[in-house]
């Protein structure tokens, strides 16, 4: 195909994300450096403040560090669960291949409302868990589990999970079997495969779920804002709040910039130095 | 694989599935309130469900929404694509890079950013930025599908075309496109279910008066809570389930997804 021609053929596609993605963002960015607004247009002089608020006040620092600690949790959490279940699918028969897909990847093909729905439902005051608490006599009153951290950690892990499995699957894919076998013939126990062949080979599977499910972590909304506590403990729940409450437009969009640099630096930082560090074997991998 | 090893999977499997399970089992009860275990089955919920205003006419919203961001991402996608695979240029990752951008770009950020850029261009129709949004958003995922078909498909098949005398349309068209018909389908398809389930953009771009299906049943359930909301769930799932199935029928859910 002529040069001429693949790029005609890519400039629709091209102009897509310049005028929804590329032109959106440059105009929040110019709100974020404006002083203020007048109606729905940045006004004011240009000014770095907003950055200097976000950056330099304890409040929102501490909102910042909060949201790090939480998608810090669910990326470990999340991995911790996902691996027996990739390492399963990997040697589970070929028949069961497309059921363990599905089942894998449901909670991604159920709306994120279906499944809060139904954590309202397991984690309420008198939902399952509590009732089985009560009626074992392990708890005297319902333990206060919804509009809580726990369940924040819960509902992200439970919709980050396919992105983990995937990529650890993806790189367990990739070994050789004559490896395990080997260490196998040459009489290693079972566990000793797992933690001297099989996981250090999963690592670069591990590393990219790492960076998928931590920036999806810190930049989630609806989860911390339907299961979590009132009030903004998250960086998108504040950002919200600036725009519907505070109708600081400024500020939300500085905040709304910082947490896109963030995500980005996650994903194409972390990609870069655990490339640097040799765990993804060869060049090419990306960002999964 | 040892016991131990099969009882985690099985809890792993059991956490996966159970808000889905406790769903479509609070639809079926006799009760007014979500109970689990259900206490009795009816399916009353279900017609008390199709039967309000707020989930029928979103439900109608959103299959529009749907039916549109396909239609409009799916040639843009097919196009980008195959431009993509066959072309050999300078900046050829850069440029699936910025193809794939949406995915990466936290969802809250894009919607503010389209509210904001839309009401400053004076655009206030919901419908627009709907649609404006649910395109970027599942534009991704069709050119990753067809990326994937294209990828399997030997260039010797298209240029014996050419060489036959075919043009480059015509081969295209009669040669290419019915060999990567089942990643363009299964593209659809799953674009389809994101649009059609998608919250943390929708949220964002609604109002009061236009919603989607996913933004009505949230915020049904700030203030009711009776078993209609698992029976319209219990519908969504079956949906997007069955969408899935498909897919992973057509071409293997795991190359829509990645990883």
């Amino acid at each position: 195909m002529r040069r001429g021609t693949a790029l005609l053929l890519l400039a629709p596609a091209v102009l897509l994300i310049a005028a929804l993605l590329g032109a959106p963002l440059a105009w929040l960015v110019r709100f974020s450096v404006h002083e203020g607004q007048v109606g729905v247009a940045p006004a004011g002089a240009l000014t770095l403040a907003h950055y200097a608020k976000a950056l330099g006040d304890g409040f929102y620092l501490e909102v910042f560090a909060r949201t790090l600690g939480m998608a810090l949790v669910i990326t470990l959490v999340s991995a911790v669960v996902s691996y027996p279940l990739a390492h399963f699918m990997w040697q589970a028969p070929r028949r069961w291949r497309a059921a363990l897909t599905i089942l894998a990847l449901s909670p991604l093909l159920v709306s994120i409302v279906v499944s809060s729905y139904g954590w309202m439902v397991i984690l309420g005051d008198q939902g399952v868990v509590n009732r089985a608490l009560l009626a074992t006599g392990l708890a005297s009153r319902p333990v206060k589990l919804m509009y809580t951290d726990l369940a924040i950690v819960v509902g992200l892990v439970h919709i980050v999970m396919p992105f983990m499995t995937l990529s650890i699957l993806a790189a367990l894919e990739r070994i050789d079997p004559l490896l395990g076998e080997a260490a196998a013939t040459l009489g290693a126990p079972r566990w000793r495969i797992l933690w001297h062949v099989t996981l250090p080979l999963a690592l670069p599977g591990i590393a990219a779920g790492t960076t998928i499910v931590f920036s999806l972590a810190i930049s989630s909304y609806v989860t911390p804002a339907v299961l979590g506590p009132s009030g903004s403990n998250f960086i998108t729940t504040l950002i919200w709040q600036q725009f519907t409450q505070l109708m600081n437009w400024s500020f939300g969009s500085a905040l709304a910039a910082l947490l896109l640099a963030l995500s980005l630096a996650v994903v194409f930082g972390y990609v870069r130095l655990l490339t640097a560090a040799g765990v993804f074997g060869g060049p090419g991998r990306g960002a999964a | 694989m040892t016991a131990l090893h099969r009882l985690v999977v099985a809890l792993v499997a059991a956490f996966i599935l159970a808000p889905i399970v406790v769903v479509v089992a609070v639809s079926l009860t006799d009760s007014p309130i979500p109970e689990f275990p259900p206490r009795g089955l009816t399916l009353r919920w279900y017609a008390h469900a199709l039967s309000e205003d707020v989930f029928t006419t979103s439900a109608l919203n959103s299959l529009w929404l749907a039916t549109a961001a396909t239609a409009l991402a799916t040639p843009l996608a097919l196009a980008a694509a195959y431009g993509l695979v066959r072309g050999r240029f300078r900046g050829r990752d850069a440029i699936q890079t910025l193809l794939l951008a949406p995915l990466v770009v936290p969802s809250l950020v894009i919607g503010l950013a389209i509210l904001l850029a839309f009401s400053g261009m004076g655009v206030r129709d919901v419908g627009a930025r709907l649609v404006g949004a649910h395109v970027l958003i599942t534009f991704p995922y069709m050119v990753r599908t067809i990326l994937a078909s294209l990828a399997r498909l030997d260039p010797a098949v298209e240029e014996a075309a050419r060489t036959l005398g075919a043009s480059a349309l015509r081969c295209f068209v009669l040669v290419t496109l019915p060999l990567v018909r089942p990643g363009v389908v299964a593209g659809m398809l799953f674009a389809f279910i994101v649009s059609f389930d998608n919250v943390s953009l929708s949220l964002f771009l609604t109002n009061a008066r236009t919603n989607t299906l996913p933004i009505a049943i949230l915020n049904y359930v700030e203030y009711n809570f009776d078993p209609s909301v698992a029976a319209i769930s219990t519908m969504l799932v079956a949906f997007s389930l069955g969408a899935a199935l498909l897919v992973e029928r057509l071409v293997g859910l795991r190359r829509v997804v990645g990883g």
